[in-house]
């Protein structure tokens, strides 16, 4: 059974998987990091989004052997000083989570959009969270949500 | 990495060795996005991973008057490449529409290609383009026109030890002119009811190197020749795009399925040629 060592929220991990275990059941099943969620298990819905090496990935069909030596951000990871993230903030100010279950893909999709580009416009926001879906369907507020965060980016880009 | 079931290869070669030990019992990795796709619906157990994703098959250069793309280069990366977008302006095009962000940042062009689907947008664009397909085993290589590539869904013309390389286009020369459409249940991350994918270029008016490819609408992605063949050497005028059109949806040999039925997807290819051609000849 292979080795797996990877970083996890800046910490480094070793665990032992199967060659066709996916990055979402080591970050949920061996490392108990519970935001990315399994939703379709197929790369459709997006709840498992993670960002591995600064790229947005669906966890659930990254193989977990193709993480070696990267590093994982997960939702958890992007307020691990105990501060909400801006995102998180502006998710809360403008109760754009509804169930929840998409909430962290989303915020995982809207922050490796925001580190690309800074000042998005509303059709790059849309564009960039096309791979993620919500089952309230309620995806005005996430839009909104990700703009009020960009407002307080400093400016840089269009 | 030593493990048997999981092998990173760290070059090529590597790769091919351990492939010709393994044979069938080992599947090539690169991204992912398909093959786990198919081992998390419990389709596929691959008895061993043989991983390309870290070889150094991922380079996109201008060599010897072609683009070369190697094979494990993602989407993500072939829409960013400079020298794709100067050479090859409908692969970007293409790449775009490929699933999410998400997808196109791991998946890769090679993947698209060897999966097979009758909807892979790359591998229909690259038909469009003229593109060889450079496939490598331990004995040796042999480079064929993607159009011979493909046998059926999911089938291709790789033998059990070989892989693909590289993928090899000719430079733009010229006023070229292209188009990408494609027709799904929604504007992002689909798969196509219908795709269509053109170049030609434009020398006086004259209509020259006319390649019209369509695909999820045969078994293969689909190199529409006949229809591709009416416009060579001609002045395009709209009742000449119409009988192309309807030339190239002629050729397709559609299925009805969950995403649309085989009567639509012939109608709406004859469309989206006949737009791409109306817009591309102006």
């Amino acid at each position: 059974m292979p080795v797996l060592e990877l970083k996890v929220n800046g910490n480094d991990c070793q665990v032992l998987v199967e060659h066709t275990t996916s990055l979402l059941e080591v970050l949920r099943e061996k490392l108990m990091i519970l935001s990315p969620k399994m939703g379709c298990n197929t790369g459709d819905c997006g709840a498992c989004s993670v960002i591995l090496d600064g790229m947005l990935v669906h966890s659930c069909i990254t193989p977990a052997m193709v993480a070696s030596g990267k590093e994982v951000i997960t939702l958890e990871g992007i307020s691990a000083s105990g501060e909400l993230h801006p995102l998180q903030k502006a998710f809360q100010d403008n109760h754009a989570t509804q169930c929840g279950f998409c909430t962290p893909g989303m915020i995982m999709a809207a922050k490796a959009l925001l580190d690309e580009n800074p000042k998005p416009t509303e059709p790059q926001i849309k564009k960039a969270l096309s791979g993620n879906l919500c089952r309230c369907t309620g995806y005005k507020k996430i839009v909104e949500s990700v703009m009020a965060a960009s407002a307080d980016n400093p400016a840089s880009g269009s | 990495m030593t493990n048997s079931d999981f092998f990173a290869a760290r070059d090529i070669h590597e790769a091919c060795t351990r492939l010709s030990q393994s044979g069938k019992e080992a599947h090539i990795l690169a991204g992912g996005t398909d093959l786990m796709v198919a081992i998390n619906r419990r389709r596929l157990f691959p008895h061993k991973l043989i991983y390309i994703g870290q070889s150094g098959m991922d380079a996109i250069e201008v060599k010897d008057g072609h683009l070369v793309i190697g094979a494990a280069a993602t989407h993500t990366a072939v829409i960013q490449s400079k020298a794709v977008k100067d050479h090859a302006g409908l692969l970007v095009d293409a790449c775009c529409s490929i699933g999410s962000k998400a997808i196109r940042n791991i998946g890769t062009i090679g993947g698209n290609i060897c999966n097979a689907s009758p909807a892979a947008d790359a591998a229909t664009a690259l038909l469009a383009l003229g593109a060889e397909v450079k496939l490598v085993s331990a004995h040796g290589e042999r480079a064929i026109a993607l159009k011979d590539f493909f046998t059926g869904p999911g089938e291709t013309v790789l033998q059990p030890d070989e892989l693909l390389k590289e993928i090899i286009l000719p430079l733009t020369k010229g006023d070229s002119r292209w188009g990408w459409l494609k027709v799904g249940q929604r504007k992002a991350d689909v798969i196509g009811i219908a795709t269509a994918a053109v170049s030609l270029r434009l020398e006086h008016g004259t209509c020259r190197d006319v390649r019209i490819a369509l695909g999820a609408v045969a078994p293969t992605p689909l190199f529409a020749a006949k229809a591709s063949a009416m416009l060579e050497g001609r002045t395009a005028d709209e009742s000449l795009i119409s009988e192309v059109a309807q030339a190239a949806a002629d050729e397709t040999s559609p299925i009805d399925d969950a995403r649309g039925s085989a009567w639509y997807r012939k109608q709406i290819c004859g469309v989206l040629v006949k737009r791409i051609l109306t817009a591309a000849t102006k």
